[in-house]
């Protein structure tokens, strides 16, 4: 069960949600806000898992401070170390994603490796955030979204507040000074998308493993821009193992014996 | 109007074999074999030579009726001793092959072929299942996701993972590449609603086999539709038609061939291994539920003269809209080569010449 907290730093009071034990796992949601998934309860089975709501999203007040994405990230990374955590894994959601590449870049000795889960810090031309009613919203970013609950309505408040940040914060489709600063990322990278993305092209991916040296890509079948919803059991499973053994990750342990 | 020579080998077994499936592998001639191989090459060349654009091979295990386990060792001993002709693989089974495999395999298939490779992928006909000891029950997801991977594995240039449902790989980075880019003409083959919806939004063929043309029609319908949902249209060269065709000098002749033909299907599942597949395996046309076919005959879609062939061919391309065309001219698993080679010779010169404008 996830428990809820709270954290000050950088001048901001910052909600966040735990559960688990072990090596810690410091998740930076989407443009939408934070949604705990299955596959968060599944990774707190073997990580502490702390999900941040960062300032200016979902029930925190309006922040009309940060400018930009390596500010967003500095603040968090921040906050990560007013709880004590002096190095941890990082998980990046779309365009927290984003952010959780340029928290590596300022804190390369804090970030352990860091997973991204179909990021937005790389996107196609004419790429559209996905808007408008919870019907529509479903259908970009879920695969299958008529398996799955209804999302609930975005308080209209909410999404005006979060939608000033998020346009002051998104950024071209092509960020040059980003894309310039890849080359030096030293952290261990794992890129994921869904093959049925439909906010960012799925063949993004391969522009991340071409620009940062250590970076592997997966492509997780049948699964949207919202893999963890989508396919949480394959997104956690890859996630662990890669944050356990990084590039060793590649390496088969699975076991085909069937009778000994 | 294309048209493709459906190639199952000619095995003429010395002896009586034993009428069910799977047909012991005691009872193969290993001569009969070797000669089965040889003689066709003589007959593709001669296909080739008749004017065929195709000649089609396809995945069939456990009995002489068909005898290429391996249509991808058919396909490159084939494009070794032909000159022109494109090689259609139609198809190897993908629900239990190794995906990551089979790209690999077909890209070399087509490299080696100079680019004259067609690619179908292909579910498997229900007693295929048992081949690998595949079940039944799975054989729908585990083909739909083999071949989404099939098409990242031949056009990702970086090397990546797959995390799916039947399939996982940390690493895939094939070599060598296709040569026809992105990759060669591909058709989902297969009358299911999943077939025609996964060969629409990935923008490949559709290949409907042995049912009427009202049938057929149906499945092709719904492709083109699917098609229109993911904005484009398929060119006619993308249904491809695989049936039985049986042409004779007159119609009376081609009838009266039919008419010898046997009615039973020449190596059947036991009844109890045919009722618990059956019950197992899911199919369905355009989305409506149909029973597969176990243990049945063919149907002879195209019969008569040439004259009456080519009519029926029209009609196949209004009705179905086809633009190529498979063609078995002989029941496959017949071993009467000669009535193959005269049947061949026929419709190259009298059928073939006239239904290329259709």
């Amino acid at each position: 069960m996830f428990s809820e907290g709270y954290v000050e730093a950088d001048g901001f009071r910052i909600r966040y949600l735990e559960a688990g034990q072990g090596p810690a796992l410091v998740h930076l949601h989407g443009a939408g806000g934070p949604r705990l998934t299955r596959a968060h309860e599944l990774l707190s089975q073997r990580f502490r898992v702390i999900a941040f709501e960062m300032p200016g999203f979902g029930q925190s007040p309006e922040n009309s401070r940060t400018r930009s994405l390596p500010e967003l990230a500095s603040t968090m990374a921040h906050a990560a170390r007013t709880l004590g955590l002096e190095t941890f894994n990082l998980m990046g959601t779309s365009s927290g994603g984003k952010a959780a590449l340029w928290l590596a870049l300022q804190a390369p000795e804090r970030v352990l490796a860091l997973v991204l889960e179909a990021p937005a810090a790389i996107r196609q031309e004419g790429a559209q955030s996905p808007t408008g009613s919870p019907e529509e919203m479903a259908r970009r970013l879920y695969a299958h979204p008529e398996r799955l609950p209804a999302l609930p309505a975005l308080d209209p408040a909410i999404r005006a507040k979060q939608q000033s940040l998020v346009g002051r914060l998104r950024g071209p489709n092509r960020d040059a000074e980003l894309e310039s600063r890849l080359p030096q990322l030293v952290t261990p990278t794992l890129v994921l998308f869904g093959t049925l993305d439909q906010v960012i092209a799925p063949e993004m991916g391969r522009v991340y493993k071409e620009l940062i040296p250590g970076c592997h890509l997966v492509f997780v079948y049948d699964a949207g821009h919202a893999i963890g919803t989508d396919r949480p059991e394959a997104f956690a499973e890859v996630t662990s193992d890669f944050l356990e053994r990084h590039e060793a990750f590649v390496i088969s342990r699975a076991e085909t014996v069937i009778h000994p | 109007m294309k048209v493709s020579f459906f190639e199952t080998l000619r095995y003429r077994s010395p002896q009586a074999l034993p009428a069910e499936w799977p047909v012991p592998s005691g009872a193969y001639d290993r001569d009969a074999g070797a000669e089965a191989y040889r003689s066709m090459i003589e007959r593709l060349q001669f296909v080739e030579e008749l004017g065929f654009d195709w000649v089609s091979v396809s995945e069939h295990h456990y009995s002489p009726r068909i005898l290429t386990p391996s249509p991808i060792l058919s396909a490159a001993f084939i494009a070794a001793h032909v000159k022109r002709i494109s090689i259609a693989l139609l198809g190897p089974i993908v629900p239990h092959s190794n995906p990551v495999r089979l790209a690999e395999e077909l890209a070399m298939l087509d490299t080696m072929a100079q680019g004259r490779l067609i690619v179908g992928l292909l579910r498997g006909t229900t007693n295929e299942a048992m081949t690998y000891d595949l079940n039944p029950a799975e054989s729908r997801e585990r083909t739909d996701e083999g071949m989404e991977l099939i098409l990242r594995a031949w056009t990702e240039p970086q090397p990546f993972g797959w995390q799916g449902r039947h399939f996982q790989y940390r690493t895939i980075s094939i070599w060598p590449r296709p040569l026809q880019r992105p990759h060669p003409p591909t058709y989902a083959l297969g009358v299911s609603r999943e077939a025609c919806e996964f060969a629409a939004r990935h923008r490949l063929g559709c290949g409907v086999s042995y049912g009427s043309f009202e049938i057929m029609a149906r499945a092709t319908k719904y492709y083109r539709e699917q098609c229109a949902r993911h904005g484009w249209q398929p060119a006619p060269e993308q249904i491809v038609y695989r049936a039985n065709m049986l042409v004779a000098e007159t119609d009376e002749e081609a009838h009266e061939q039919l008419g010898k033909q046997s009615k039973q299907a020449p190596f059947a599942m036991r009844a109890g291994v045919r009722d618990a597949m059956t019950a197992l395996d899911r199919r369905n046309l355009a989305g409506e539920a149909r029973g597969p076919n176990v243990n049945g005959v063919l149907p002879t879609t195209f019969i008569g003269s040439p004259d009456t062939v080519v009519e029926q061919v029209r009609r196949c391309r209004d009705e179905v809209g086809a633009g190529v065309l498979d063609l078995s001219l002989h029941p496959p698993g017949s071993s009467d080569v000669d009535a193959l080679m005269c049947a061949l010779e026929l419709f190259g010169k009298k059928v073939l010449p006239r239904i290329r404008d259709i």
